[in-house]
Parts: C-alpha cells; structure tokens; sequence
C-alpha cells in the first residue's frame, strides 16, 4: 500500500501552501492536514522552464510510524547513526548534480550486518534504499528521488587487507579513493582508476559508477581493477562475486555490479586489483595556437602505436581559468594544450617521449614542455584535476557534459562545439581525456538568466546527439544516474533496455533500490531531468 | 527432441535456407560433443537469422549448443540434451573498422587467424593467444573468455570487448555496451557474456579494442631447477622494472615436450620462460636486468630464438598434446599469484602417488596452472587425482576445472567444481536469458 501526495494532488486536486521556498527556487508546501506525509514538496527551480512535481514521497501513514522506523535504524546503526531531522537531511539531497530531493533518513552502517539489517528494514517497510559514498557523483546516482534510506558509507572505510605479493587490496566501500593508493605508495603500489574525485570519492561509489580518470586510457576503468565483491541484496541476502584470482567458473556478476549504479545490489566489500608503479614517467605539455592541430595530434599519436598513459586536452578559455586558480605555469595565449604522461621502463618512456614530442610539432605544437620534477608534474596535474573548480571561480553556474566519441573524430567534434556555442551565445570549456575521446564540454551560464538557462539545455543535448550520430556514448565515466536515464533510448533499443529492466528485476524486483536511476522511467517531466550542475565537484 | 525430427529440420531450413542446415550423419557425427550427436546443424548467415533459430528452438524446447570452430567445446559438462548445433562460422564480416581509433566490429564467426592478418595490416593486434589459437572464432574467444599466456601483459578478452551483439532465446539481437572505448551506459552485460560458455544468448557479433604490436619481442629462458628457485626468480621478476608479455614456468616434462620441437635446452628441472616487448634499445635493457636476476639467482639465461611455434603450443596444449595421448587430461587451477609453485608441488606429489605423467605449464604471473595428464588410458586414478588437487587448489584459496578430458571421465567427475553463495543469482540470471533451456543446457557450473 503506497499513496503519496502526488498521487493524493491529483486525486484531490488539493493546492497545499507555500510553507518555505529554498534557494534554488524549489517550494515546499504544507500538505492538508491528517494526510499522512508530513511535508509536500515541489521542486520549481528558477532554472527550468516548467515546474516539476517532486513530491516528499512519504508512504501514506509513515509520518505515524516514522519514529518507530527511527528507533529500529538506531537500533541497527546507533544512536549517532542515525539523521532524520530537517536540517541534516538537507545535507544530503544532492550530489555533485544538484538535484534535490530528501532521503527520509540517512543511516551510517559499519558492518556488514548493518547494512543486511537496514536493508531489512527498508524492505519491510517497502522504502526505497540508495547507497551513497562522497556524494561527488556528476549524474545525480546518489541523490534519493524518491526519498526513503539513504545509506551513506563514510564509517565504513577500513581497507580491509593488502596482500602485496597478490597485487589485491580488501577495501569496505567508504574508503577514500586516493587513501588506498597513499597506503601502498611506499611499496610502490597504487590503485589504477583516477577519478578527478579521488581525493574525496569513494571506492563504492566508484564501483557503483564504474568511474574513470585520466589514466584510464592506458590502465583501463574502475571495472578493469575490480575482482570481487561482497554485495548485499535488497531482501538482505549476501552474496559473494568473482574472486581474488583469475577465472572463477561462473558468470562475472562481478562485472555486471560494476557500473550498475546502485541499482541491483549494495556493495558492502570490493577486492580490486593493485598496480605496480612504473619506473619512470614523463610528462609533456604541447601548447597550439589553433584547437584543430591540438585535436588531430591526439590520433596521430596512436597512430604511431604509442599509447600514453594519459592524454588531455584544455582549450585556451579553460586554461586561463585555471592558471589562475593554480598558477600551474600553463600559457595565458595559446588556444589549447595537451597533457600528456607516458610511463614505463626508462628507456622506452624517452622513446616515447621523444616521438610524441615530434609528432606534436608534426601538427603545429608552437611549443612542447616536459615536467623537470615531480613537483612540476604535480602542479601540471593539480591544474588538470582541479579545473572544474576553477570554472566555478568564474561562471556563477555550469553544466559537465560526459560524451564519448571515436578519437579520429575529435577535431569535426570541437568544431561542432565551437557553433553551438556562436548558436546559443554561451561559453564552453572544453576539458577532457582527449586520448580515449571522453569529452567533458563545460557550458558555463547564470541561473538566474531563464533564457540563457534554456539555451543550455538545448545546447547540451545536440552535443550529446552529436555523439551519439559519431557513434559514440551518452556517458564515458559520470554515469547515467538520474541525469541520463532519459537519454537512453538514443542508443539502446527498446529490446536492449527491456533485457536490462529483466536484469534489475531478478536483483531488485520491486524497484526499491536506488529508483529512478540508469533506465528510463517514462514518468517525469524535463527535458534534461535532474536540472542542471551547479557549484563544482571536488 | 519433443516434435518430429523432420519437421523441425524444415522449420528451420524455412529460417536459414536449406543449404544452411545440415543432416547427413557423417556431419553430424563431426558435431558431437561429448560423445552426443546432434540431429542437424544449421549455419545462419546473419545475425537476425541467428535469433530466428534460437526462438524456433525455444519454441519447440529444442538443445542447441553454439560453435564457432569447436576448439574449446571440450570444455564443460556433457549436455543434458542436444538437438541442434548452431555454427557461427558463416558469421565473419567486418562490420567496422577504424585503425586510428584501434577499435574493430566484426562478426562472431571470424577466425582468430583472420582477425589478426586483417588488424596486423595496421600494426595492430589483439594481444591474446588463446586455447585454440588461429582456428577459434572470435565468438568462441569470448564465449570462453580464453586467454592464454598473454594474459600476463595484455589481461583477457573481458578486457578488451567494448560491446556486443547478443542473439536471444527470444528471437531478438540485442547490444550492449558500443563501438567507443570508454562507454558506462547501462548494465555491462558484454561482461556477463564473456565466458558465460554460449548459456545465455549467442554472441553474433563484437567491438573489440585493438593495441598497437610491440616493435620486438625476445623470449628468455632461466633455468631454475627447483620450484623454490623458480618461485624466488618469479618474484623478483614482478618486482622489477620489468614488464613481461608473457611469463610460464615448465616442469622438466613440459621442457621436455617442447625441447622435441622448440630446440629448448635440455630438460634439467624447472625452467622460467620470459617474453617481452618493445624496441631493440628497451628489449637489450630486459636482457641486461634479466641477467641481473639470473645471476643473483644462480640460474642459467638463454635468449630463445624463433620462440613462436614453441608458444603456440603452450597456449595450445589440448591441440598439440592430445594426438600423442589418446586420453590426454588437462587441468586447469586458477590460484593467487603467490600459491603457484605450492599448487605445483602439491600436484607433483599427487601425481607420483597416482603414478600419472605429468607435464606442467604455468602462468606464475597471474596464478593459472595447467597440468596435462598424459594418459594412453584414463584410469580411476585420474579421478582420485583431480579430488585431490581440486581440494589442494580450494586449501590455497583457488579453484580448479577440468579444461579437457576423454567424455567419460566427465561422468564422474564435476568439471567446474562447486559453485559459491552467488550460484542462486547465476541459476536466476540462467532462467532470464534462457527460460526454456535451450543454450547448452548442463555444461556450465552448477549443472546450468
């Protein structure tokens, strides 16, 4: 039995009042007296044209038995593990997409058996239950639409076990991507997948996302280093995926829970694979005077056979901003740069090193800098992770896009780019992991402009079409979460996406578990659903 | 098979033509597996008809087992039942490809020796070797998730498949995953696919992520007698700088074996062998740290020339050993890297106890050994011996499969061994994709 104030509005054509507005423009109404939810609630962001009708989705009566369910959490979690009032559910209605919506309580498990136990309790109660690690995710997978438990993994970060002859790492799902790479450091270790997130984003979240990272062209996606998981079902039964080694008999459901976004399982433990340092590295930076030469450099160079451990690019617009956040020591006046790191045996990283400089002057590099130390590599790379917040320090908003295209069609795609932004008269950042033709256009815009708000949704859709006719994909690392669930049917058939709905069933069959994430509802409204980015990730 | 013979074998070649189904005895016997003879085999000629046989099988509640070249189809248990074989090898287009973006479309039923001549144009390969070498279909490679030593460079095929088409018990051709290198768009069910041994859905066709050819490559060989030195030498191996291709240790029968056709040195104990890549410049630096090693290790160093052919036979024991013993019997254990050479000792010491002939090849880098039985006659023994080594490989937190063996032993015998806690899921995810059981029914795990 589940009724909501939606429903009850439409029945009832009841207009509850205006109670509060918050800043993004989203209301709050007072519902009707003696109905069973507290709070209604109608997101109405200034930022959207039309209003959407987000509604605190309390099951009917649960203001009533609310307390009881507070008490059997904190019963599980304890006391301090517990949040339900207001103010601190607040702090949780969004990710890094500022989407909001309120979870009904937050739960912070430690073990396993917590999160068996609330799991549990969700289902009994017919919640929905959403697993949650930093909240740095930029497709809205974290944020409860629909409310319910919100299970948030930060006392859950104890690297379990490093077995360093094995190359494995034991990993709960709260710890700090960049803390398990720092723990094996001095061995001479590391964990591969490098989220820009990774001083804060988490290893479940990362699981859950299949996160990328610049070095992924080389080393592969989260999915590559992960081996096993431990995985709680939404009936609360556990399960145990893959294995430390290789070739378990069996289906990879291991690979089938990466990158599922939280939707058929909870992972309450991840074995992931460690990688060795590699003896030397080298970093280059090739500066240009126009894009194309810079985007035509980024396929001459695989053509050449070389694959580099990473390889980006900056347009100039970006790069100002941030070398002035940074002072990295990136040029003010070239149109854009390429990052490029290779790393392997000594000799073959000066190899490489030297054939990616000719190349680059091969296509009108103006000038190619290699980092002389590893604080200069550093800074290079501090630039390069921190740009998105560097934007922030000069568009009061901005929209991350997560397409992929095939790499030869980077320089028709940055021209692309280049007339949406004449088109629409707004600015674009372009960011991105260049080497495996991840693009990450950044719109920058004012919320508080409708018209330029509308511009951007516009804008950032024909960038994705444009991917998708180059044959590329609607997201290479962010996800599709909330953001995206809406744009899958561009490049799934409606058979592929009901084999996928088949998949979630058998796992989550009464779609309690993270809902309205990765396939398409059909049930809401917008265009973009989920709004728009603002502030800036970590 | 529950309705008459013939007039399935019309339905069916109403589907795919009737020069594409074929019922002569002789054919079909070259079919069997595990001893089992279909009653026809069909060979669509494109992936919809590929769907249309598989709902017509679902239909009719019909056993049909996927192939593309049948180099692995001794893996696995005996079918329950089996009515039709469904050949992909018809199946071999190029339907995209873009050197430049080191991606690859091409149709399940192209042969490896194919595949890699068309990539190796562009100074391209697909850096596997997998049990069937050449003659595997691409298909089969993924089906199986077959890698060979290679894996210890390049990792397996469940690293390398970007998307795939999937033929359904329902009649549909489904994708997921794409064409691009970086995708996260929906549930990874390439993933699932890959080894899911043709029980699920059918691959029809695959993108696949292509690497550019080393420039050189140069196999070493380090003599080193024991297992405890051959264990020290692989440690300090994987510690080092070095970035090996391939690395598998050889007992003195394995060395033995290759010595009649590599022109290996002498079998005198456990030998290292060593492949690596890269410039002449990078691979003389190999060569001077892998001395370092040797000499510290007291263990003799060798550059094997024209090392090829012997690696073909490595990755390829099944095919290359089986005309030599007629009930040749390969096991597979797949351990963490730091049990290798205790699985090692345990197994020769079981072997002894059994008095089996033993010759073992293992890929101490990454923890998969394989031990060929070379038997004339498969005794009870054998069976006695694989309880024993599936329990040792359990004890070092391993698994362990039977990857080859004479069709009776597999009646007394588990192939897969025992399945763990996600069994259920698997048995559920069984049901979604093939309800009625049509796709090989009981040669996977847990009799799925």
């Amino acid at each position: 039995m589940r009724a909501n104030v939606r429903a009850y509005a439409d029945a009832t054509r009841f207009r509850p009042k205006v109670r509060s507005v918050d800043h993004d423009g989203g209301q709050r109404y007072t519902a009707r007296e003696g109905f069973g939810a507290e709070v209604a609630y109608v997101w109405c962001p200034k930022s959207v044209n039309h209003p959407r009708f987000f509604v605190h989705s309390l099951p009917f009566g649960l203001a009533m038995k609310s307390k009881g369910l507070f008490r059997e959490l904190a019963k599980i979690a304890g006391d301090d593990g517990v949040l339900w009032r207001q103010e601190d559910l607040m702090l949780y209605e969004y990710d890094a997409l500022s989407s909001l919506r309120q979870p009904d309580v937050v739960v912070f498990p430690r073990t396993t058996e917590h999160v068996v136990q609330i799991a549990k309790s969700a289902w009994r109660h017919d919640l929905p239950l959403v697993a949650r690690g930093a909240g740095t995710g930029l497709s809205g997978g974290s944020v409860a639409t629909e409310g319910g438990i919100l299970l948030v993994f930060s006392r859950m970060k104890q690297i379990l076990e490093i077995d360093l002859e094995n190359q494995r790492a034991r990993v709960q799902p709260g710890v700090v991507n960049l803390d398990l790479s720092l723990a094996v450091a001095d061995e001479g270790y590391y964990y591969a997948p490098d989220p820009s997130s990774q001083k804060a984003c988490t290893i479940g979240g990362n699981v859950a996302e299949n996160s990328g990272g610049p070095h992924t062209l080389a080393y592969g996606v989260t999915t590559n280093h992960v081996l096993a998981l431990e995985v709680v079902l939404p009936d609360g039964d556990v399960i145990h995926t893959g294995a430390r080694h290789w070739d378990r008999p069996g289906y990879d459901l291991t690979g089938v829970f990466v990158g599922s976004e939280g939707t058929l399982g909870i992972v309450t433990e991840a074995t992931v694979r460690l990688t060795r340092k590699a003896e030397a590295v080298k970093t280059l930076l090739a500066i240009y005077n126009q894009v194309v030469d810079a985007t035509r450099t980024v396929a001459a160079i695989t053509a050449r056979g070389i694959t580099p451990a990473a390889l980006e690019m900056m347009d100039g617009f970006t790069l100002r901003a941030v070398e002035e956040a940074t002072h990295a020591g990136y040029p003010m006046d070239c149109a854009a740069v390429l990052l490029i790191e290779v790393e392997g045996l000594r000799e073959a990283v000066e190899e490489h090193a030297d054939d990616i400089e000719a190349v680059c002057r091969e296509n009108n590099a103006r000038e190619v800098r290699r980092a002389k130390s590893a604080e200069e590599r550093d800074l290079l790379w501090k630039g390069r992770k921190t740009a998105f917040g560097a934007l922030g320090r000069i568009s009061p908003n901005y929209y991350v896009q997560d397409g992929v295209i095939p790499r030869t069609r980077l320089p028709e795609m940055l021209d692309f780019i280049g007339s949406i932004e004449k088109k629409y008269d707004l600015h674009i950042g372009n960011i991105f992991h260049a080497g495996d033709g991840n693009l990450h256009p950044l719109i920058m815009y004012d919320e508080r402009n409708r018209q330029q708000t509308a511009c951007v949704v516009k804008a950032a859709k024909e960038i994705i079409l444009r991917c998708v006719e180059m044959g590329g994909s609607i997201t290479g690392e962010h996800g599709v979460g909330l953001e995206k669930s809406d744009l899958m049917p561009l490049i799934f058939s409606d058979d592929d996406l009901e084999l996928m709905s088949r998949i979630k069933n058998l796992f989550n069959p009464l779609g309690r578990l993270n809902p309205g994430k990765l396939l398409p509802t059909g049930k809401m409204c917008g265009e973009l659903r989920g709004g728009l980015a603002g502030g800036s990730p970590v | 098979m529950t309705v008459a013979i013939d007039s399935v074998r019309a339905e069916l070649a109403a589907l795919v033509g009737p020069s594409h189904v074929l019922t002569d005895p002789a054919a079909r016997t070259a079919l069997a597996v595990d001893g089992r003879v279909p009653d026809c085999a069909v060979s669509p000629a494109t992936a919809e008809q590929v769907a249309a046989v598989l709902r017509c099988a679902s239909e009719h509640r019909l056993a049909l087992i996927p192939r593309g070249n049948g180099t692995k189809l001794s893996m696995g248990n005996p079918p329950r039942r089996y009515d039709v074989a469904l050949s992909l090898r018809e199946l071999n287009r190029v339907i995209h490809y873009e050197p430049a973006d080191l991606t690859i479309s091409v149709e399940a039923g192209m042969t490896f020796g194919d595949f890699q001549v068309l990539v190796g144009r562009n100074g391209l390969w697909l850096p596997l070797d997998p049990r069937g070498g050449t003659e595997s279909s691409i298909g089969g490679i993924i089906a199986a998730n077959a890698a060979g030593p290679l894996r210890q460079g390049f990792g397996g095929p469940r690293d390398m498949v970007l998307g795939l088409k999937i033929a359904t018990t329902e009649g549909k051709v489904v994708k997921t995953g794409g064409r691009v290198v970086k995708n996260v768009a929906g549930y990874d069910l390439g993933k699932l696919l890959t080894g899911s041994f043709g029980t699920l859905g059918v691959i029809v066709e695959a993108s696949l992520k292509l690497f550019p050819k080393p420039l050189e490559r140069a196999t070493f060989t380090m003599r080193a007698g024991t297992l405890g030195n051959a264990r020290d030498l692989r440690r300090s191996v994987l510690r080092s700088p070095l970035d090996p291709l391939r690395l598998v240790l050889l007992d003195s029968p394995a060395t033995a074996l290759l010595g009649d056709s590599a022109g290996a040195q002498d079998a005198a104990g456990v030998e290292l062998w060593i492949e690596l890549g890269g410039s002449h410049r990078v691979i003389e630096r190999c060569a001077f740290e892998l001395k370092q090693l040797a000499s510290a290790a007291g263990a003799q160093l060798a550059r094997l020339e024209a090392a090829e052919g012997a690696w073909e036979r490595v990755s390829n024991l099944a095919h290359w050993l089986q005309p030599k013993y007629r009930d040749l019997t390969i096991v597979k254990a797949a351990l963490p890297v730091a049990a290798s050479e205790e699985f090692l000792s345990r197994a020769q010491q079981e072997a002894q106890a059994e008095r089996i002939a033993l010759a073992s090849f293992a890929q101490v880098g990454v923890g998969i050994v394989h031990l060929c039985a070379l038997q004339e006659t498969v005794t009870d023994d054998v069976r006695v011996w694989v309880i024993h080594l599936r329990q040792a490989a359990a004890d070092l937190g391993g698994t362990l499969i039977v990857e080859h063996c004479p069709a009776r032993l597999k009646s007394v015998v588990d192939v897969w061994g025992a399945g763990g806690d996600d069994l259920g899921a698997m048995r559920k995810m069984k049901s979604t994709w093939d309800p009625n059981e049509v796709l090989a029914p009981g040669r996977y795990l847990g009799g799925i």
